[in-house]
């Protein structure tokens, strides 16, 4: 095709510019539906007050108290994340508007600006959670720092993880299903290190070097890094 | 361009130039491939074989690059229903890479007759007024190259007026594609091309 004129109103912009318009629209969205963050908060409050409850009722050692309870954490921190974080992809592809965002956006700014979308859920579920977990477990930590540092990292790691994942799976036919099966894998890595290093600030162990959280961090710039080279792949047809 | 579904033929050997001031009719029983070939055109899907190219005075225009240069309408490319008109139209704004400018959105909803229904919501729309914004979202960044995949659709009388302005406007500095059978459509285009032939 050719054309005397090919002149438009776009401006050059910056990848950020067009991944902040996504993350804003993603969030003015979520907060007139309240889709995805019901589903992560219902099940979230419903699985700490079940265990809670369950795990209240039932004499735990002192010994067994820092694993168990990093264990039951991000057991709730994940399978909350998976019921809910897959919404950022799926409901542009139920909705029709997937393809008007293709025929706008370039495809690494339509990965940050779900990024970021996930990430403020997530940042949204542990200040809930994770204060909560500690009340209601009566979890005491040695070293705040540094697990407030882990639940960090890990969170970003987590919302990292699953937003290429969500956007793997919006185009199938079994989302559910392939969504926590194609997570899981990919964020059992990070789940052991969260846990060993939430039960290390726990216990009290000596963090010098901080290596989960290392760990966590490693976790999370590959995961961006590789989701930004693969993500066009998986967006375009 | 050849496209095949699995092993099903939709077309093949289509092969055509256009430059500024023209206009494409491309029509078909239904099926036949007319909205996969403008979403081909609009890089949404490969061609099974050959290539879609873009060149301006003989520079050709990257594939990443493309999308700053055409706008569509479908009927399967819809807008956000939750947020109002002028909220869809300030996302497409800085998504694209431009400065929102609310006066030019409005100038735009004007022209399809939507300025009293811009802070309404999408989703409160009738099938009428969706499809006349959707022409409003094609034209944001005025460009070159229109894509228009039955563009009628639910449009009444009025509506159909304007996407005959539309076109007439587009003549002047771009390349207008649309595909439909609806025969006052087709009637726009200088060449038209029959899939099912």
């Amino acid at each position: 095709m050719k054309s005397g004129r090919w002149i438009t109103r776009t401006e050059s912009s910056t990848y950020l510019n067009e991944a902040v318009a996504i993350w804003f629209r993603d969030l003015r969205s979520e907060f007139r539906t309240r889709y995805a963050i019901n589903a992560i908060l219902m099940f979230a409050v419903t699985t700490l007050i079940a265990v809670s409850f369950s795990i209240g009722s039932f004499r735990i050692g002192e010994a067994e108290r820092p694993f168990l309870y990093a264990v039951l954490l991000w057991i709730i921190l994940v399978f909350s994340a998976l019921s809910g974080l897959s919404r950022s992809f799926v409901k542009e592809e139920e909705a029709g508007t997937m393809d008007v965002l293709r025929l706008s956006a370039r495809p690494q700014a339509v990965f940050l600006g779900k990024l970021f979308f996930n990430l403020t859920l997530l940042g949204a579920l542990e200040l809930i959670i994770v204060p909560a977990f500690i009340l209601l477990m009566e979890y005491k930590i040695a070293f705040p720092g540094f697990f407030a540092a882990m639940t960090i990292s890990a969170g970003l790691g987590l919302g990292a993880g699953t937003t290429i994942v969500a956007a793997m799976i919006a185009q199938a036919s079994a989302r559910g299903a392939l969504f926590s099966a194609l997570s899981f894998p990919l964020l059992f890595p990070l789940m052991i290190t969260a846990i060993k290093g939430c039960e290390r600030a726990a216990v009290g162990m000596d963090p010098a070097g901080w290596p989960e959280v290392r760990i966590a961090v490693a976790y999370l710039i590959i995961m961006i890094i590789m989701s930004i080279f693969l993500f066009p792949l998986i967006w375009e047809e | 361009m050849c496209k095949y579904y699995s092993s099903t033929l939709l077309f093949k050997d289509i092969s055509f130039e256009l430059g500024t001031g023209e206009v494409l009719g491309i029509t078909g029983w239904n099926g036949s491939g007319k909205s996969t070939l403008l979403r081909i055109i609009a890089g949404l899907v490969r061609p099974s074989a050959g290539q879609v190219e873009m060149s301006y005075e003989n520079e050709p225009i990257p594939k990443a690059s493309r999308r700053k240069f055409l706008g569509m309408v479908a009927p399967a490319l819809a807008l956000y229903e939750e947020l109002t008109a002028l909220e869809n139209m300030e996302f497409f704004c800085r998504v694209r890479g431009m400065s929102y400018d609310r006066k030019h959105c409005l100038n735009i909803m004007a022209r399809v007759g939507l300025t009293e229904h811009a802070h309404k919501m999408f989703r409160n729309y009738s099938s009428g007024m969706k499809q006349r914004l959707k022409l409003v979202q094609a034209l944001l960044h005025e460009p070159p190259l229109l894509l228009l995949d039955e563009p009628g659709c639910n449009l009444d009388s009025k509506g159909m007026k304007i996407v005959e302005e539309i076109t007439l406007e587009q003549r002047r500095s771009g390349i207008t594609v649309i595909a439909s059978n609806e025969k006052r459509e087709v009637d726009y285009a200088d060449r038209v091309i029959n899939l099912s032939e």
